[in-house]
């Protein structure tokens, strides 16, 4: 369409640097039972330090195809990929092996759901120094990978980073594995985070908190994200551009800004209406008081700790759910 | 922890009470005279009649059950009517031979299917993966005498590297646990393929090698520590199966373990014998299939002895 090119892009932000993705006519095929799929088709986008860029799409759009092809992380036998993809100037499409360098080091990612992305009979000491050694940055002595680890854990604000080294994944909240996982990709230092729908398998009281720490990391440290989501109101609050994904290819791009306001496509409006409006409640036809939603009183919900999640607010990731009340929320 | 322990161990002798008052039924509901394999058939009706009160057979089975469980509670199981000894010491004196087979063949399977189901799980779809998977079917399909015959034949008679019975040597052990252990390597290699290809699927496994952990390591470390309790938990069961006896194997290698023993004591209807092979054994199994359970929680930090697990 009339959107932006990255190109344009590029040059509206004036970036002198190389940058720390490079992504020029990407492509995954997926093979299967019924044939090829082309799941991406010739998608272009580049991040820079101190960026964050979202690629957002209703679910089988292809974005976290995308993610994951750019990580070479689809199982080879079922995916081809072409295109050029430089991660810190390096083509890891043209040298397969030269993903290994990047991983755990300059590139990291950020899974979807923090409940299955940790080994379960391994502690999270346990991980969080192994992602420490292959780092390579600190000392291999003992006591310094765990001095490593404790600082890790207090960077993304959990409590008592001690006591939770010997904890195992099971007995920790969605919330607070998400925030060990940030910090297993922190150890490294990397320049780059992939973060693959990282808040959609939380809670949405503990959503924010996590989304407030990747912002946090990226102020400190400068570092270039992409994102991964199906929910405009997380791709508003973190992005410095959008690409809208429709069918494998981006069907708009441009500043967020851009995006929200003069949306070009049908597609685009249809995701900006799936996000339920925090506004007046007397737009909505009067509700007894009993079936008030939950999402009114966030509070109630507890911090992020809390495990339960509340079934009335499940709506507001919902996107292309077909809501049909139009409106952009109020800030 | 002990009250578990506690409560495990009694239900593990209510288990072998039960197997045991179970056996003790069924042997004297099952056709054939103890007196008469004893005394011979050539017997007349008084010496029989006098072997039967020898034994305490005359009395009524209740009165014998009385008796059997007063010995039972003192550890002696009576005379064994063809060895002329003490049961328990028979059987007793058999088990070492029965305990070493099933170490060996259990070693042997670990030692081979585990890698080889590694091994097959990292090469799905090529054609040596697929030769070698025909042959666990091969090795699953074929009953435990017709390949220790086989063996035998081959590797005692035709080329005699080996004994072909007995355990006089080393040497005879080879052939008796390559027997047992063929069937077991192809049930348990299979079994650890499809764990690890689940494990390997795995979105944890995914994620860490998004953060540069080597192949190695996600093989041994990820998928086979988070495949650890079903392979475990096979290999102790099938030890613990291994201890009553590897019946026709042993009569196959005339092995003079439990399994042979067994075979002896049914043949001659020797009931005290049947009954200590039978409290030994289940004894034993019991023990093991203990010792399997305490292990869980080293292997799964989320397994909670004793309690219901929790999500």
């Amino acid at each position: 369409m009339n959107a932006h090119t990255d190109t344009a892009a590029h040059a509206d932000t004036g970036h002198k640097e190389p940058a720390l993705l490079e992504v020029r006519n990407f492509q995954v095929e997926l093979i299967t039972d019924a044939g090829i799929i082309r799941a991406v088709d010739s998608v272009s986008f580049s991040i820079h330090r101190g960026e964050t860029v979202t690629i957002i799409g209703e679910s089988g759009s292809g974005k976290s195809t995308t993610a994951m092809g750019i990580l070479r992380l689809l199982p080879e036998d079922l995916a081809v990929i072409s295109g050029t993809v430089l991660i810190d100037g390096v083509d890891v499409i043209a040298e397969p092996k030269a993903i290994n360098k990047v991983r755990g080091k300059t590139l990291a990612l950020i899974p979807q759901d923090p409940m299955t992305a940790l080994s379960p009979v391994h502690s999270i000491g346990s991980q969080l120094s192994e992602a420490i050694r292959i780092a390579g940055a600190a000392s291999k002595d003992k006591d310094a990978v765990r001095a490593r680890a404790i600082r890790l854990l207090e960077q993304v604000h959990i409590p008592t980073p001690d006591k939770q080294l010997k904890k195992y994944p099971h007995q920790l909240s969605g919330g607070m594995l998400q925030r060990v996982l940030i910090a297993i990709a922190l150890a490294s230092e990397p320049q780059l985070l992939v973060a693959d729908e990282p808040t959609s398998a939380l809670d949405v009281t503990v959503q924010g908190g996590i989304l407030d720490l990747l912002l946090e990391l990226q102020e400190q440290r400068g570092i270039g994200i992409l994102m991964i989501t199906h929910d405009l109101g997380v791709a508003r609050l973190i992005s410095d551009r959008i690409h809208v994904m429709k069918d494998g290819s981006f069907v708009e791009s441009g500043e967020v800004q851009q995006i929200v306001e003069h949306p070009a496509t049908e597609y685009t409006r249809a995701l900006l209406a799936a996000v339920p409006v925090l506004g007046p409640w007397d737009e909505t036809p009067a509700l007894p008081a009993s079936e008030t939603p939950a999402s009114e009183d966030p509070a109630a919900n507890g911090g992020d700790g809390a495990a339960v999640g509340n079934p009335a607010v499940d709506t507001t990731t919902t996107a292309g759910a077909g809501l049909t009340r139009t409106g952009v929320r109020h800030e | 922890m002990t009250n578990y322990i506690l409560k495990r161990l009694g239900q593990g002798l209510l288990t072998v009470f039960l197997t045991v008052s179970t056996v003790f039924i069924l042997v004297r509901l099952a056709p054939g005279d103890p007196a008469v394999s004893y005394a011979g058939p050539l017997a007349t009706t008084e010496q029989l009649a006098k072997v039967r009160e020898q034994f305490g057979l005359d009395r009524p089975v209740l009165e014998q059950y009385w008796i059997f469980l007063q010995q039972l509670f003192t550890g002696n199981l009576g005379t064994s009517y063809s060895f002329q000894a003490p049961a328990m010491q028979v059987v007793a004196e058999r088990m070492p031979y029965t305990l070493t087979l099933a170490t060996a063949s259990i070693l042997l399977t670990a030692v081979v299917a585990i890698p080889l189901g590694v091994w097959m799980s990292r090469r799905p779809d090529t054609n040596r993966e697929l030769g070698v998977n025909v042959l666990t079917i091969a090795g699953q399909s074929m009953p435990d005498f017709w390949t220790g015959i086989m063996l035998l034949t081959g590797f005692a008679v035709l080329i005699p590297l080996f004994p072909a019975s007995g355990f006089a040597t080393w040497g005879g052990l080879v052939l008796p646990t390559i027997t047992i252990a063929i069937l077991q390597i192809a049930l348990i290699s299979r079994m650890v393929r499809r764990e690890m290809t689940a494990n390997f699927a795995a979105p944890f496994l995914t994620v860490a090698r998004s953060r540069g952990v080597r192949n190695s390591v996600l093989t041994w470390r990820y998928a086979m520590g988070n495949s650890a309790i079903p392979v475990f938990t096979a290999l102790g069961t099938r030890f613990a199966a291994m201890l009553n006896g590897v019946v026709v194997v042993e009569v196959v290698f005339a092995w003079p373990g439990v399994g042979s023993l067994i075979v002896r004591a049914l043949e001659t209807r020797d009931y005290p014998l049947i009954q200590a092979t039978v409290l030994l054994t289940a004894l034993l199994a019991v023990a093991v299939q203990l010792v399997i359970d305490l292990a869980y929680p080293l292997l799964d930090p989320r397994v909670r002895l004793g309690k219901a697990a929790t999500a």
